[in-house]
């Protein structure tokens, strides 16, 4: 099968303008400008099939939403080659994008203070969606994003939940083979999350639209990607599926303690300190090693402790541990 | 190229019913508008009236150039607003435009649509009245051909206008910092065409005549209308001037915006 997405050693470095100070600072920066330079995205290459749903995640400032800008076509590489779809999203743009979907979680497509309903309406005009194609697909995505509660309220008023539903819905209509979602999940209470994981599944299974999400939550990832890439300073750090990594990492959890009074010794064995902050430690421990109720045991009965809680590593520290472990293999 | 027109449409009605759901508030944004601008006007004519005109033009030539001038400026407001600088500038910095970018329609067009602010018909408005009060105040020797030369004034200097407005957006693609100085430019230019261009020192004539030729927009086609003498001697073709100019600044000023948006597309925000 032909890949519909091909990148190829994908840059984007910006020239970061550099403040000068001083009485003059402001005149010097007109006249000399010096620039730093920084590489957003740095050699990245990979290759998505057709019908694929791949998770793409990282921290903040990784570099996840410049790839994203990118294969949308709304920034030009500095090096490389990107070819999606059959175009070359950059210099192609305004055909290209009738044929993807896009949805940046921070940004609405909608028009403020139109009602929902005739947003969707104007992008049928602007896609020019046929009418039977456009009531076939909303009567389908009213229901399974349970649109009808809000369709006739303006974009203006709606949750951030509804919004996000209402941005799924109006990417989808013109029925695009591509679909990228830029944190589609931020912000959103679980109730809310589940069921845009839902429909997004469905989606990607039911018209085997091939979806690229960007997300620093990895819970999306565990529910919804088979592939995971993960990218930190601008290079991809792992790309390969997901039971790989939980395999690897998946026995970590994280314990974090509020200690009532700061203690000189905080180690436990078994359990790695990995953050301090004050009186606030987190631990990260192998599961298969220790177990949570064992180490709290322990800990209670040597300290005075306020509170506790026990998760998951947040997605910085499996970053962290890719780093300190260097795995930097890369399965295709 | 139709379709495109249609949509332009389309869009535009939605900013115009968003602006007609109160129309009370409406009305009262319009009628406010042209008070606000009629002030300006009212106090410009007591001085006059005080002095006898100024650089040998009497109130109402002076009227003249100021209710064509508004007119133009305050369509080339309604029409342009998506390129207003300081509109557009926050639409690049909280990323709205990138939503236009992904999609397939003009981009051009999108922006242009992107705001249509009805209430500055209240400028026209007042512009309108100071223009039939000039005229009618005003001893005008009229020809056919004056009389249809006043509309294509106008439009000329709607696109001229339209074309600094669109410099400035584009400027936003790099800096938001300089909205300020392209600011200059059309409100400022926008106050210098209100008034004969004579009356201003050597250096700025000179700069809205060679660098941003706005003399050509309301002065010398006034001149003419007005049975006035050139007191610079331009040749006499700087009459019909206007309407060639105001389409190229708008030629050149989308040339421009190409540039930038290349810009814009290799640099993010």
């Amino acid at each position: 099968m032909n890949p519909i997405i091909t990148v190829q050693n994908l840059s984007k470095h910006f020239k970061i303008p550099r403040h000068q100070r001083g009485a003059f600072g402001a005149l010097r920066n007109l006249f000399n400008r010096q620039f730093s330079l920084a590489r957003a995205v740095d050699g990245v290459s990979f290759e998505i099939q057709s019908g694929a749903l791949v998770g793409y995640i990282g921290p903040n400032g990784a570099g996840k939403s410049t790839t994203l800008k990118m294969l949308t076509g709304l920034l030009a590489p500095t090096h490389g080659q990107l070819c999606v779809n059959g175009y070359v999203p950059w210099r192609e743009r305004r055909q290209y994008v009738g044929k993807i979907g896009a949805v940046f979680g921070q940004r609405t497509t909608l028009w403020w203070d139109l009602p929902v309903v005739e947003s969707l309406t104007m992008l049928q005009h602007i896609y020019q969606i046929s009418k039977n194609r456009f009531e076939n697909n909303l009567y389908e995505f009213r229901k399974l994003l349970e649109l009808d509660e809000f369709l006739d309220t303006p974009v203006r008023s709606l949750s951030l939940g509804q919004r996000m539903r209402a941005d799924l819905c109006a990417a989808l209509l013109h029925d695009p083979p591509l679909l990228f979602l830029d944190e589609p999940t931020i912000g959103l209470d679980v109730v809310a999350k589940e069921r845009i994981r839902q429909f997004i599944l469905h989606i990607n299974q039911q018209h085997g639209t091939t979806i690229i999400l960007t997300t620093h939550d990895l819970s999306d990832v565990e529910k919804l990607c088979e592939r995971v890439m993960i990218i930190d300073k601008g290079r991809v750090l792992f790309d390969g599926d997901l039971n790989r990594l939980r395999q690897r990492f998946g026995g970590e959890r994280q314990l974090q303690v509020d200690f009532a009074e700061a203690y000189p010794d905080l180690n436990q064995p078994g359990a790695k300190i990995v953050r301090q902050e004050g009186n606030r430690v987190t631990y990260q421990f192998d599961r298969r090693v220790v177990s949570a109720s064992d180490l709290i045991t322990r800990i209670s009965s040597q300290y005075r402790i306020l509170d506790l809680q026990v998760g998951d590593p947040a997605i910085e520290d499996t970053v962290r541990r890719i780093y300190e472990e260097r795995l930097l293999e890369k399965v295709g | 190229m139709r379709q495109a027109f249609t949509l332009y449409l389309r869009l535009v009605s939605i900013r115009i019913r968003s602006q007609m759901q109160y129309r009370a508030s409406f009305l009262l944004d319009v009628f406010s508008n042209a008070v606000v601008v009629g002030v300006s006007f009212l106090t410009l004519a007591l001085v006059l009236q005080k002095f006898d005109g100024i650089g040998g033009w009497k109130l109402w030539e002076v009227a003249f150039l100021y209710g064509m001038v508004e007119i133009a400026f305050g369509l080339m407001d309604m029409v342009f607003s998506g390129f207003d600088p300081s509109f557009f500038g926050k639409r690049v910095r909280l990323g709205s435009f990138d939503q236009m970018l992904l999609k397939p329609v003009n981009i051009e067009i999108q922006v242009l649509s992107s705001e249509f602010v009805l209430r500055r018909l209240g400028r026209v408005l007042e512009g309108l009245i100071v223009l039939i009060l000039a005229i009618t105040n005003l001893d005008i020797q009229w020809t056919i051909v004056k009389g249809l030369y006043i509309p294509i004034v106008i439009g000329g200097m709607v696109c001229f206008f339209g074309g600094l407005f669109i410099v400035g957006a584009t400027i936003t693609f790099w800096t938001v910092e300089s909205i300020e100085a392209i600011n200059i430019l059309t409100y400022g230019g926008n106050e210098m065409m209100a008034y004969p261009i004579h009356i201003y020192p050597d250096w700025l004539r000179r700069f809205f005549t060679f660098i941003v030729p706005g003399v050509f927009m309301n002065y010398y086609p006034a001149l003419y209308i007005l049975g006035k003498a050139d007191p610079f001697h331009m040749p006499a073709f700087a009459t019909w001037l206007a309407p060639f100019v105001g389409l190229a600044t708008l030629a050149a000023s989308l040339r421009f915006w190409r540039f930038g948006l290349a810009h814009y597309q290799s640099t993010g925000t």
